[in-house]
């Protein structure tokens, strides 16, 4: 060995997004099996009895326009649905309904927060397959996850390393969440990612063999496999064995990839045009109503918050799509751009913070309240430390009605900034014999007393006197 | 055209059947005669005629999105499985 190679890693992902659709995608049952019992959301149609004939479901048809859009892609007027043939217990069709040559949504693109583009190829409309759970010697089928519809989304291999992997799958996940396309509950599968990694020597026109790691459903996974892959193919290449083409399955637990079958015999799906399901033929007035359903996209709030908010500091807050939400109406409720700066603050330091991360389920402050509240702090109404707890107090349902005002004064935390008031406070302060060796230290020099002098005017005005102001008098009339 | 061996054993192991000698034999001598008599098609020029999906011609075929309860329960579906263990269809071991 001479000189070490240079390599160059090049990663492609496919993301399955299961849709937020109350049926299922051929069915007319439930889509949501959250929390219900095994095979109890199956019709005979997901059961495929003979006989049976699927119904497509409008909503998904509307749904993946939707999420083509947010993904600045071409909608495909015509498309049409095949059969994807396999044999497992999952599907009990022996065949999966997909679209492997006319797919709904075309080319496009997603930027990432750094500003980098990652195109599309597509992506397409499908079923997904049941739930299997292995035991020593026998496997159990769960049915109710049988053609859940799917978008699949099939990425262009843009995507130079970890940390840009990880990006791109959380981008993609705020971009499905915010347009409503998923519930997005990464934990329950509702999005799964399928990352293609290979190494090639850094300049190489053609790219090396790539292994494939399958349903990978954490943003943290997603970069730890893509490393640990990266180190695992550079071992092989260095010592100059080959990468085989595999899937790869990815242990949190080990931190490793670990074979899982062998593309060797190419996989034979004989795919076929769908006879039992219609081309779609979308006219240009349907695919515009639905893409103009698409809401406000992470994307746009980067623009719209560019320079009232920190960009780190709004990064946090786009997690939570009905942050940015109202986010935005505070910023039009609001004359001053401190009311979304402050609110934003609020947002990723006081009730993300872990011990308040519950109230997310409460209800959240609506848009006068956070104005209010925020012109009452800019103003010295409210001290730093009242300001948030009248905020975190907006979260209970029994303050639901009330102005941020309202609910200040009722907890007793405005503060007096009324000079003429607090001067008189001050002069109270200063004629009580109690005080008088701190002000004559004061007047030696000594900086430190005029804390415990502050300290007496706040007990003496209950804690409503603004301290910032109360120093300043004091120092006026200790000068 | 015939079949060979190998094409045989494929198309077997993709339909998830294990076919004895006699079997073989006889498939073999089947698909032969059924793959001869659709070659016909392939005597047909067909260079511009654009190729049929559907033989309807129906487009834009779809549902609302409600939900319909369902006609049939569960213990009626599973009944139909060879062996169901815990309100799922139990089967041989698969990974």
């Amino acid at each position: 060995m001479t000189e070490k190679t240079e390599y160059e890693i090049t990663i492609g992902i496919e993301t399955h997004v299961q849709l937020k659709t109350k049926t299922k995608l051929f069915s007319e049952v439930d889509n949501d099996a959250r929390g219900k019992e095994p095979n109890s959301c199956v019709s005979p149609i997901d059961y495929a009895l003979p006989g049976m004939l699927p119904r497509l479901n409008g909503e998904a048809v509307k749904i993946a326009v939707r999420a083509g859009t947010a993904m600045n892609c071409k909608i495909n007027p015509r498309s049409r649905f095949d059969r994807k043939h396999y044999f497992y217990p999952d599907s009990p069709k022996g065949y999966q309904i997909t679209q492997f040559y006319s797919p709904i949504i075309g080319a496009g693109f997603i930027t990432l927060p750094s500003g980098k583009k990652v195109r599309i190829e597509h992506a397409h409309l499908e079923g997904d397959a049941g739930k299997l759970s292995h035991f020593d010697d026998y496997s159990l089928v769960d049915l109710n996850r049988v053609d859940t519809p799917l978008i699949e989304i099939v990425s262009m291999p843009d995507i130079k390393s970890a940390a840009e992997a990880r990006d791109y799958c959380k981008e993609l996940w705020r971009i499905m969440t915010y347009a409503d396309v998923t519930e997005g509950d990464l934990y329950n599968g509702n999005m799964r990612f399928d990352v293609n990694i290979s190494l090639a020597p850094k300049g190489s026109k053609t790219l090396g063999t790539r292994a494939e790691i399958k349903n990978l459903n954490s943003f943290r996974s997603i970069e730890r496999a893509v490393e640990y892959e990266y180190s695992r193919q550079k071992k092989l290449l260095d010592a100059g064995e080959k990468v085989i083409q595999e899937t790869r399955g990815w242990s949190d637990a080990t931190g490793k990839t670990t074979s899982q079958r062998s593309k060797e015999e190419a996989q034979d799906y004989r795919y076929m045009p769908e006879p039992d399901l219609p081309p779609l033929n979308l006219s240009e007035d349907f695919v515009k109503t639905e893409a103009k359903k698409c809401p406000a996209l992470p994307a746009d709030y980067r623009e719209q918050f560019k320079t009232s908010v920190p960009a780190e500091t709004l990064e946090v807050i786009l997690d939570y799509p009905e942050l940015a939400r109202r986010l935005a109406e505070v910023e039009s409720a609001a004359s001053s751009g401190n009311a979304v700066e402050y609110t934003a603050n609020l947002f990723a330091s006081v009730l993300l913070a872990e011990e308040n991360q519950s109230l997310l389920n409460d209800n959240l402050p609506s848009a006068a309240q956070l104005k209010e509240l925020s012109e009452m702090k800019s103003k010295n109404e409210l001290s730093s430390t009242a300001a948030k707890e009248v905020f975190l107090k907006l979260f209970e349902t029994k303050h639901v009605n009330k102005s941020a005002r309202e609910l200040a004064k009722e907890l007793n935390l405005i503060q007096e900034n009324d000079s003429a008031a607090l001067e008189k406070i001050v002069d109270k302060v200063l004629e009580n014999p109690a005080t008088k060796s701190a002000q004559a230290d004061f007047k030696a020099g000594k900086e430190k007393v005029l804390g415990f002098l502050v300290g007496q005017v706040m007990k003496e005005s209950r804690g409503k006197a603004n301290p910032s102001a109360v120093q300043e008098i004091l120092r006026k009339k200790l000068a | 055209m015939d079949i060979t061996e190998k094409e045989l054993e494929h198309l077997a192991s993709l339909s998830n059947l294990s076919l004895s000698e006699t079997e073989k034999t006889g498939l073999k001598k089947d698909l032969k005669n059924i793959i001869s008599y659709i070659s016909q098609l392939d005597e047909l020029d067909v260079e511009n005629v654009p190729p049929t999906y559907q033989v309807f011609e129906m487009e834009n075929v779809w549902r609302d999105d409600e939900i319909k309860p369902m006609e049939t329960s569960r213990e009626d579906l599973l009944a139909l499985t060879v062996e169901s263990f815990d309100n799922q269809i139990k089967v041989p071991k698969v990974l």
